[in-house]
């Protein structure tokens, strides 16, 4: 028979004397029964000699020397023996007897595996899963996003007239093939700042073997390409597919696995498992819906332009509040597939006289609000933000002057409730307004620096496409004033 | 480094205390007068409060009196042999004659709180409890403690 193990926990309420002195002891007693013994500590100095996830997983047993809540997540269907600090000073050996022999399962009903209510386990939900993914995430999103601005501003290119603008690298100089480059460096970021929320989020929930069904998940439910749609799922998808493998994972844990095979569970059953459960939900579930919702969107849209195309507003509203929605998700991108389609489709059919602006120059309006939005209300509303928010925020202004919407996802993410609506109205605000006034978008960047760098017809030069953006970013920057809660 | 916890200073005998509170008591004003504390009052205060979540009587006649307060100005170890046994409603039920009494600033000092647990992990080794036990000088209990956190490592 191989070596017993066991495992355990020692924390008292100061944290200062009995914590180390149960520790000690059940390390002695355990190893003079010859058994394998490993003892965390959670005392004033912090979490010491701490159980990483398969220790847990392959011991026989976990005694809880401890007197404060500890987070028991860790220990959800172990055999767990709870008893106070105390008892592991006084009696180790008699302890370790009865952990073998008597301990109870953990997290199952009509079990306890020890006294009263267990900590914190519980508390947050939803939100603590989000924002442990976004806390993952910033730092990408921050990265990727500020070169993908740096490259940006190099891809407007103006032709001989110095007039209409073209999107492109001039890749036979240098920096132009550098800023290529770049421009895919930081796509490369966006491609993977989803999986890595979802995965995070997905950790949040069930721990390590729920990272590979939710990342390759989310990539999936991102790739176009495989899903057999015109665009992926966005940050949307990710929240579903994350909370999808997090909480199957939870349940697979629960299966009573033969004791022979108890050691691979995490590390490869739960993984497959998972993995092949949702990527068969995303590919199958997901993507027709998806790939039908755009078509559906699709078509309203040209139903809506057809009719209305005496009332740009209604058109230019709608458009703005798509592109404001999902940031980058299939309902942003069905607008602006729309928009540049009717674009190239009109100036093909009826020259660049008669062709219609109206969707395309709705969705450059609005393609900024979002982020510049986010900024102005980390600058208005101070006491909203907490400092890590307002590192965000400051990049996602760099991110929104170049035209890049995603920098105010890792705020979407975190409180969709509050934000999209915010998001939806500044959009349409600006998207209505650009459209209404009568501004025509040739091509450039979507912001308000785009009446600069690019090439905007408008009444009044300059003013009236800055006022129609600007306008949108104040409406998103003063509905999150007035509905984010404040920074506790 | 030891000695900035572990002063010779900090290590007396004592005759009179006839009660857990009487002894207290002694480690307290004992604690001001070594300058480790601000407030002899306070420290009791704060040592008598953790005694009244959990008694700090462990076995071999040792009892480990603790309190983080911000009354204490540095860390400290405070050992104290009593000459009258004392009940501290121990875990084998047997009078207290050695208390290793810990004080511990307010804030964090991660350096000296690993080695007051380490001298708390120590505690636990019987051979290294009966040679204080056995000590009759002040040196003596010194360098049995020093040797021993020395072999304990970290």
């Amino acid at each position: 028979m191989s070596k017993k193990k066991i495992v355990g926990v020692t924390a008292c309420s100061a944290g200062i004397a009995h914590t180390y002195m149960a520790a000690e002891s059940l390390e002695k007693a355990g190893v003079a029964k010859g058994y394998e013994m490993k003892v965390e500590t959670q005392g004033s100095i912090g979490v010491e000699n701490k159980l990483t996830p398969l220790e847990i997983e392959e011991a026989d047993v976990v005694i809880l020397a401890v007197e404060i809540n500890i987070d028991m997540s860790r220990f959800v269907g172990k055999r767990v023996l709870r008893v106070r600090a105390a008892e592991a000073i006084k009696n180790p050996e008699t302890l370790i007897e009865r952990a073998l022999n008597q301990a109870t399962t953990y997290g199952e009903k009509g079990t306890k595996a020890g006294i009263a209510k267990m900590g914190k386990t519980e508390e947050g939900g939803f939100f603590q899963h989000i924002m442990a993914g976004i806390s993952y995430m910033i730092p990408m999103v921050i990265a990727s996003g500020l070169i993908l601005a740096i490259a940006n501003v190099y891809a407007f290119q103006k032709d001989e007239a110095g007039r209409i603008v073209n999107w492109g690298f001039d890749t036979s100089t240098f920096i132009g093939d550098l800023m290529s480059n770049l421009f895919s460096v930081g796509q490369v970021g966006f491609l993977l700042m989803i999986p890595l929320f979802a995965g995070f989020v997905a950790n949040s929930i069930a721990g390590k073997p729920a990272i590979a069904a939710a990342m390759i998940g989310t990539y999936i439910a991102n790739d176009a390409e495989m899903l057999g749609a015109e665009a992926g799922g966005g940050f949307l998808a990710a929240i579903l597919v994350a909370f999808a493998a997090g909480y199957l994972v939870k349940v697979l844990k629960k299966i009573p696995y033969p004791k022979m095979i108890q050691p691979i569970v995490p590390i490869m059953i739960l993984p497959l498992v998972s993995t092949l459960i949702i990527s068969i939900f995303v590919l199958y579930v997901i993507g027709t819906p998806m790939a039908s919702m755009m078509d559906f969107l699709y078509q309203g849209l040209t139903t809506l332009n057809q009719n209305y195309a005496a009332a740009p507003v209604i058109v230019g509203v709608i458009i703005g509040a798509m592109v404001g929605f999902d940031l980058g998700g299939p309902i942003n991108k069905t607008a602006l597939v729309f928009g540049t389609a009717v674009f190239t489709d009109t100036v093909a059919k009826y020259g660049i006289e008669g062709a219609n602006f109206v969707p395309q120059t709705a969705t450059q309006a609005a393609i900024s609000v979002a982020p510049l939005g986010i900024w102005l209300a980390s600058i208005l509303f101070k006491k909203k933000f907490s400092p890590t928010e307002k590192v965000s925020a400051h990049s996602a202004f760099g991110m929104g002057m170049v035209g890049v919407t995603e920098g105010a996802i890792p705020f979407a993410a975190q409180d969709p409730i509050r934000m999209i609506p915010a998001f939806v109205a500044g959009s349409a605000v600006a998207g209505g307004l650009a459209a209404g006034l009568g501004a025509k978008f040739y091509g450039g960047i979507g912001s308000p620096l785009g009446t600069f760098i690019g090439y905007i017809e408008q009444p009044i030069p300059f003013v009236t496409w800055i006022f129609s953006v600007m306008t949108g970013v104040l409406v998103t920057a003063v509905i999150i004033g007035f509905t984010k809660k404040k920074v506790e | 480094m030891t000695t900035s916890i572990l002063d010779m200073q900090h290590i007396t005998f004592q005759t009179a205390a006839k009660t857990k509170d009487e002894a207290l008591q002694f480690i307290a004003d004992f604690a001001k007068e070594q300058g480790i504390v601000k407030s002899a009052k306070a420290y009791y205060k704060g040592l008598k409060k953790r005694e009244e979540e959990v008694t700090t009587g462990f076995k071999n006649s040792i009892a480990i009196p603790h309190c983080k307060h911000k009354t204490v100005k540095k860390p400290g170890l405070i050992l104290v042999k009593f000459k009258n046994p004392i009940d501290w409603e121990s875990m084998d039920n047997q009078p207290v004659h050695i208390t290793f009494a810990l004080a511990i600033p307010e804030g964090k000092n991660q350096e000296h709180l690993t080695l007051l647990s380490t001298i708390s992990r120590a505690l636990i080794d019987e051979a290294f409890t009966k040679k204080i036990l056995e000590a009759s000088t002040t040196e003596e209990m010194f360098t049995v403690i020093k040797n021993k956190l020395l072999t304990q490592g970290n």
